[in-house]
């Protein structure tokens, strides 16, 4: 990896570099998260009245543990949280799926490599770059796994490049905060 | 003449007339997220000074949650909606559940 990561420029904008492969592992990663979450976008059997409204007939978790992991339950209560779910799966989705595009036009611009972000379009890269890492993660079983047994992946573990892939995607989203906090 | 009240009616009927009443949204330890980024968030989502975000995001690092901000049902709700966006693990709770 050779990006050095988000710097601040002036008031407003907080640029960065990026090597080709490093784009191209960043758009993948965007569109993998972007599909993910039209897996969960219901077909057919859904009344057209309320999904014009934003209500979908999810109301229990999804049985995939990374989409459960991006659209988690609001309440501990399992009733709560379905009713809750119906009224707002939808909405929480476009969203995440907002931020991942907004990403993805970002890279698909910067032909050169470099990407210049103003505040809004900074905010969208660290909730979609989060919601990857929280992909990776559950694939990764951070929850279970410690640090130290992640760092000994071995070489040829199919996981190691699954974990410097995370570890990477940490490192640009420290930096990019670190560039935003910068002016306060 | 003393009227004895079932205390579940007298619950209940507080409950109607103090909407209002003290909800809270818990901010969940989480493994993945990395502290700059809860502190971000929570200065971000809410307002908060850089101080009380780090303060926190500490307690939700070494107690395992935090309550991070209080209010009517559906003022937390709204809370938890836009803390799942940045990928928070959060839930609402009334404040005098038990947290």
């Amino acid at each position: 990896m050779k990006s050095e990561g988000f710097k601040r420029h002036g008031s407003n904008s907080y640029v960065a570099e990026f090597a080709a492969n490093e784009r191209e592992i960043l758009i993948n990663l965007t569109e993998q998260i972007i599909e993910l979450l039209a897996e969960r976008i219901d077909h057919g059997q859904e009344d057209p009245l309320a999904a014009m409204v934003g209500i979908t007939s999810h109301d229990s978790p999804p049985e995939d543990e990374v989409l459960h992991r991006l659209l988690p339950n609001a309440y501990q209560d399992e009733v709560d949280s379905a009713e809750f779910r119906r009224y707002t799966e939808s909405t929480l989705r476009s969203k995440k799926q907002a931020h991942a595009m907004a990403m993805r036009m970002y890279l698909k611009s910067a032909e050169d490599g470099t990407v210049d972000l103003e505040h809004d379009g900074a905010n969208a890269w660290l909730g979609a770059i989060n919601d990857m890492r929280l992909a990776l993660g559950v694939r990764l079983n951070v929850q279970e796994r410690t640090q130290d047994e992640l760092e000994l992946l071995a070489p040829d573990d199919p996981m190691r490049g699954v974990y410097v892939v995370y570890g990477w995607l940490g490192w640009l989203q420290e930096g990019l905060i670190e560039a935003l906090m910068d002016e306060n | 003449m003393m009227v004895k009240t079932d205390t579940r009616i007298e619950e209940q009927i507080r409950e109607i007339f103090s909407n209002d009443a003290p909800w809270v949204t818990i901010v969940w330890d989480d493994p993945v997220n990395l502290m700059t980024y809860v502190t971000y968030v929570l200065m971000e989502l809410f307002g908060y000074s850089k101080a009380k975000a780090q303060e926190l995001m500490m307690k939700v690092h070494t107690e395992g949650k935090a309550v991070v901000s209080t209010g009517s049902r559906e003022e937390m709700e709204h809370d938890v909606a836009r803390l799942h966006e940045y990928g928070l693990w959060a839930t609402l709770q009334r404040g005098d559940q038990g947290i």
